[in-house]
């Protein structure tokens, strides 16, 4: 089923194992998708569901115990190691939650990080690294340290990063997690003017659903099972969703009435 | 199988600068940890800055001028081996040999005045002269067509009353000189000479006439005989070559070898001396890059993430160690140079006011201690650094970045 001529990422059958203690966990189980190129998929589940497991073993930081995950037709984890962080650094851009920085080193040299890791001198990296600021309206922040900035202003800059070695890929993990609406707001903007103008592909991994509407396509991730869901269908997934949360609190409200009632 | 070089690796200078960045954003203990270096490098430059000059200063004091090309050649029985022109012309002839020299050591007498004063009287060619190498103060040393000039030292001048040892050149003194026990006449030199030079030492009279009136006079073998090798890798060949025919050879080399012994020892007692600070240096360095690595796990996690080597991030405490190291070395070895300048200075106006006239140099700074020392700091950082560097380098990006 996966057509390698137009998916950019094709994930076949892809298991995720590990021990903790005596008990085996299985964040991923037999999960098969691919993804097409300047799409925009959001990875939706629970916390716990193996969202993180997911977006690890995409992006070549966790080989999976089982399955074969290939980009651009290249089989990911038989990569050199050399090949893989220089397929991090050019493919990939990623934006976090709350966002990590070189704290000695001020935003242009942080935005600027992946171009040096792809070679760049410090002025080739600079150049890009100021349109790439340019992109996201923060040029005037080049010179601050990034810890001095607002949640909202570090993830702006934290999209620069992303862009900056124009990846194929943005990769996005809960990256409206920690900010306020309006600024969530401005980084799913950021995003979605990523994929169209800039013709990034988009691998979002939230558990907001307000954003559901704006994917392509989605990955709807349940005890380690995915289920792939396309664009038209994701209104209705969303409204599905909505009713399976509205069935599950009320199941809850329920229990706790029966357990009022058996304790008088 | 693809090989590493198809990328570009990261410019060396981003990394530097990295390292940089990461040393200079935690002043206090970069500095704390530099000061550290600093003493523990800076103890054993200063130390063995000392040891080395103390060394150089003795071996100057017993060796004087002598090159370690001269050999010196005695008999060590003159009625069993003499050293007379035969043997002259034999080790002339040896290869190796680009000059000798020949003098007759007698005790003679200056007579000034009616009074007489006792002087070692040599009977020197130009040669000998020319490779004893005396210091000159005032005139020249003797030439091979001297007649009846005499070379003398400061202490000659002194004991015949003259002002300085410009003033003493061209006056005339009379000398007599027996050249053996007999007492005879005949066999003694009596003249009056020109003092045509002045020579450097206090320490006793010496006066030196040319050889050829000595010889005239009847004089049997020579005193000493100055060989001169071509070069300073010849002198062992040639010496062994001159003992075959009896002869006894000392050689400079022989006094800096011994100095050389004493001062080993004594070097090695302020190597372990200034060794305990820089224990206390490696210890300092190896918590501060421990830390450091353990405050960026989090940080080296995220340049995995985006695209960073191992090796990079290896490289990173690297440079950061090799930077703490070379800034630790140059400040240290700078402040030992300008502490020992300052001691040196007490140490020479302590001297002047207890009479000592020269000044001296306790300190030395040989290139090879500054390379050297800068070198042994830098294999000892890049030592101190290689568990923190290998640990960088196998940092997990997901365990790093792992919310919590």
């Amino acid at each position: 089923m996966a057509d390698d001529s137009t998916a950019l990422i094709s994930v076949q059958d892809i298991s995720q194992e590990f021990t903790v203690g005596d008990e085996l966990i299985k964040p991923l189980q037999n999960v098969t998708f691919d993804i097409s190129p300047n799409s925009f998929n959001i990875i939706y589940g629970a916390s716990g569901s193996g969202k993180s497991t997911l977006l690890n073993v995409l992006t070549g930081l966790q080989k999976p115990t089982r399955g074969i995950i290939t980009v651009e037709g290249r089989n990911v984890y038989e990569l050199e190691p050399d090949e893989l962080a220089h397929f991090r650094a050019t493919k990939l851009g990623f934006v976090y939650q709350t966002n990590f920085w070189i704290e000695s080193l001020n935003v242009l040299d942080n935005v600027a990080m992946s171009l040096y890791f792809m070679g760049k001198t410090r002025s080739e990296a600079a150049a890009a690294a100021k349109d790439a600021l340019a992109q996201v309206h923060m040029e005037s922040y080049a010179k601050k340290m990034p810890n001095m900035l607002s949640g909202g202003e570090q993830q702006r800059i934290a999209m620069a990063r992303a862009l900056a070695s124009s990846p194929a890929f943005i990769i996005g993990d809960e990256p409206t997690g920690s900010l306020d609406t309006k600024s969530g707001e401005m980084v799913m903007e950021l995003l979605k003017r990523c994929q169209r103008e800039l013709g990034r592909t988009i691998i979002l991994v939230t558990h907001n659903l307000e954003y559901l509407p704006l994917a392509d396509r989605l990955l709807h991730i349940e005890d380690g099972h995915v289920k792939v869901m396309q664009s038209d269908s994701v209104h209705e997934t969303s409204m599905q969703l909505l009713h399976e949360m509205e069935d599950r609190i009320k199941r809850i409200e329920e229990n706790r009435k029966n357990e009022k009632n058996e304790n008088q | 199988m693809k090989t590493n070089k198809a990328y570009t690796s990261v410019p060396r200078s981003v990394l530097v600068y990295i390292s940089w960045r990461n040393l200079i954003s935690k002043k206090l203990r970069a500095l704390l940890t530099l000061f550290g270096i600093v003493i523990g490098i800076g103890a054993i430059f200063f130390l063995l800055s000392f040891g080395i000059g103390l060394q150089e200063l003795v071996t100057n004091q017993v060796v004087g001028n002598q090159s370690v090309k001269t050999i010196t050649i005695t008999s060590p029985n003159s009625r069993v081996v003499a050293l007379d022109n035969d043997s002259y012309n034999k080790i002339k002839a040896f290869p190796h040999v680009s000059d000798i020299g020949s003098s007759y050591s007698l005790a003679g007498v200056i007579v000034v005045r009616n009074s007489r004063i006792d002087t070692i009287a040599y009977g020197a060619d130009a040669k000998y002269m020319e490779m004893q190498n005396p210091g000159i103060v005032a005139g020249r040393l003797l030439k091979p067509d001297d007649n009846k000039s005499v070379v003398v030292n400061l202490s000659v001048i002194k004991a015949i009353g003259v002002d300085s040892a410009k003033a003493a050149l061209g006056k005339q003194i009379k000398m007599s000189i027996p050249v053996d026990a007999s007492g005879d006449p005949q066999r003694t030199v009596d003249d009056n000479f020109a003092i045509v030079g002045v020579i450097e030492g206090q320490g006793g009279n010496e006066a030196y006439i040319p050889g050829d009136i000595v010889t005239a006079k009847g004089a049997k073998g020579y005193s000493q005989l100055l060989a001169k090798a071509d070069n300073a890798s010849s002198v062992t060949e040639l010496r062994s070559k001159v003992r075959t025919l009896g002869l006894e050879t000392t050689s400079a080399i022989d006094t800096v070898e011994q100095i050389g012994q004493v001062f080993k020892f004594f070097n090695i007692i302020l190597v372990v001396f200034g060794a305990i600070g820089m224990i206390v240096a490696v210890l300092g360095m190896f918590n501060t890059l421990t830390i450091s690595l353990l405050e960026r796990t989090r940080e080296i996690g995220l340049m995995v993430a985006l695209g960073g080597r191992n090796r990079d991030m290896r490289k990173l405490f690297i440079f950061e160690a090799v930077l703490l190291s070379v800034l630790g070395a140059v400040v240290g070895m700078i402040g030992a140079i300008i502490l020992g300048q300052i001691i040196n200075l007490i140490m020479n106006l302590i001297a002047q006011h207890r009479g000592v006239t020269e000044s001296f140099q306790l300190f030395a700074v040989p290139w090879w201690l500054v390379v050297g020392s800068l070198l042994f700091m830098i294999v000892v950082g890049l030592v101190v650094v290689y568990i923190p560097a290998r640990r960088a380098s196998r940092i997990n990006p997901i365990d790093a970045l792992r919310r919590d």
